[in-house]
């Protein structure tokens, strides 16, 4: 058995937190079997601390682990409530991206084919991910809880551009990924970035007059529709060039511009 | 609590108010009346989901034109289809309301959930996951998160709806519980919740009062006008398990008179209305 004990100026050092961490676990250990250590640090710990270190332990304990994705955004540093607000997302959940990257695995690999309608059809469906996951992340239909957040004082607008946020973010790496994966190392395979900013803010703001999945649908059709239109006669990536990223980047900026005056409509 | 004078709300050419005019205090009030009279709009329309076309309402002492946000820290709304993450723990969902009710500090909030969570019975399943649970508990689930903050006013859109007898007496007893020391308000067209439940009750009938006072008094008005006879007669009348007719109404010839319900009173204020519901 070990002689040393702990003298008065290393009890009070510790019982005021200010030990390293090396240090600290060394007297803990030394703690876990010596008495005469206990009965000397136990008046020196101020009762406020212990309170606050006990309650601490009790909710870790009494506090039901949350689910994989929660811990996941947690892990990568997004705030506890954050992460449950996202948590509550139907387009963040795995269903939701299993089924998005299936449809994007298709469209790349039919895309790894030489033709231009290959590329075409990944461009055309990586910008429609994060629209239709946007239209079912918030609203009376995507979110079940909808009704109960309304007369809730936390702002709906503040709580559909944290999901949308988080939706884009998501969709938009899994299809830089894909892109980057199965496609040459042409700057084409991000040309939809910007399409797909437009499309969502267009969604979002539509979506402060209109049900947020009609918006969606009907975003996704018009996108649709002029693609194929534009490219009946013979499939070119036109609608991807300069000129047409600069109608993208100008149709999210008046977006944003409407969304922002629109605010108060979400709630 | 309460205090609404001509409130008016339209949909299309349909008019789901027309002039609403009550006032709530403390305790548990019933808002009483037939299927599609307006009881949703107007439980929407108090917890500031909706506002009125016309009129003048103030919640709490302020107006939810200006002060919404002030109201809405003040009150817990159960709606008719309350929605859940399926997915979601009872634990998780409470939390997650906590969070949309402001309660950022982690530990503070998460006490208050297990508070409310105790308080409605569900402490044993708090880590059970919604899909899971009865339909009952459901409903005190739903009634846990408008406990969150301990709110001055909590609006409740039939909540007794689907519960079977047990259930539904189980779930009286936790409303009359959480309203001893605030303002319930809570929409029913069952008059057995009335009698059984509310201090006060408000009887809607096109979008207008019909009544408001207390149940007692609703049932007074069919004092001397429910008759037991071996004819049908009155404005309503239907067979008992005995082979008697219950007339509400004039009295038939050679009937007896008979003790009067909640239920009673309700269907002679309806007239007309309860008539054509019967028939």
């Amino acid at each position: 058995m070990s002689t040393w004990h702990m003298d008065d100026g290393l009890a009070v050092r510790y019982a005021d937190g200010e030990l390293n961490p090396t240090l600290a676990a060394s007297v803990e250990a030394h703690l876990l079997a010596c008495d005469q250590c206990r009965s000397l640090l136990a008046p020196r710990v101020p009762r406020s601390r212990l309170d606050r270190v006990w309650a601490e332990v009790a909710d870790a304990v009494d506090t039901p682990a949350p689910g994989p994705f929660e811990r996941l955004l947690r892990a990568i540093g997004v705030h506890d409530h954050t992460a449950r607000l996202l948590g509550a997302t139907h387009s963040l959940r795995l269903p939701w991206i299993a089924a998005s990257t299936v449809a994007l695995l298709f469209a790349a690999l039919a895309s790894g084919e030489t033709t231009r309608w290959g590329l075409l059809s990944y461009l055309t469906l990586a910008p429609i991910l994060p629209v239709a996951g946007v239209a079912v992340a918030f609203g009376r239909d995507g979110d079940p809880a909808h009704e109960i957040g309304l007369a809730a004082p936390y702002s709906m607008f503040r709580l559909m551009l944290m999901r949308a946020a988080a939706v884009l973010t998501s969709s938009s790496a899994l299809a830089l990924v894909m892109g980057l994966g199965l496609l040459d190392d042409d700057w084409t395979v991000a040309a939809w970035l910007l399409p797909s900013l437009a499309l969502t803010s267009l969604t979002l703001v539509l979506s402060s007059r209109f049900d947020p999945r009609h918006c969606g649908a009907a975003v996704a059709a018009t996108w649709l529709v002029v693609v194929v239109a534009t490219n009946l006669r013979e499939p070119s990536l036109a609608m991807f060039g300069g000129a047409g990223q600069a109608g993208y980047l100008a149709i999210t900026f008046v977006s944003v511009v409407l969304l922002f005056f629109r605010r108060k409509e979400f709630s | 609590m309460i205090e609404a004078v001509g409130l008016v709300k339209t949909y299309g050419r349909g008019r789901a108010l027309d002039g609403l005019t009550f006032t709530v205090g403390k305790g548990v009030t019933g808002l009483l009346g037939p299927n599609g009279v307006g009881k949703t709009t107007l439980i929407r329309m108090l917890a500031t989901v909706l506002a009125p076309d016309e009129g003048e309402l103030r919640l709490l002492g302020r107006d939810p034109a200006g002060d919404r946000l002030e109201i809405r820290r003040r009150l817990g709304y159960l709606p008719q289809e309350p929605g859940y993450q399926r997915g979601f723990t009872v634990f998780e969902f409470v939390d997650y309301v906590a969070i949309l009710k402001e309660m950022v500090e982690r530990r503070a909030r998460h006490d208050e959930v297990r508070r409310v969570i105790e308080e409605v019975g569900l402490t044993s399943v708090s880590g059970k996951r919604i899909r899971t649970l009865s339909g009952g508990m459901r409903r005190r689930l739903g009634i846990a998160q408008t406990l969150l903050g301990d709110p001055e006013l909590i609006l409740l859109d039939e909540p007794t709806v689907g519960l079977d007898p047990e259930q539904r007496l189980r779930f009286r007893e936790l409303i009359s519980h959480i309203g001893q020391d605030r303002a319930v308000v809570l929409s029913t067209h069952q008059t057995e919740d009335v009698a059984a439940l509310c201090n006060r009750v408000v009887v809607l009938k096109a979008g207008r009062c019909e009544f408001e006072g207390t149940p007692e008094e609703i049932r007074a008005l069919a004092e001397g006008r429910v008759w037991f006879s071996a004819e049908k007669s009155g404005v309503l009348s239907w067979r008992t398990g005995d082979g008697l007719f219950r007339n509400i109404g004039p009295a038939p010839e050679g009937a007896r008179l008979a003790e009067p319900t909640v239920e009673d009173g309700y269907l002679l204020l309806l007239g007309g209305t309860a008539a054509e519901a019967a028939a």
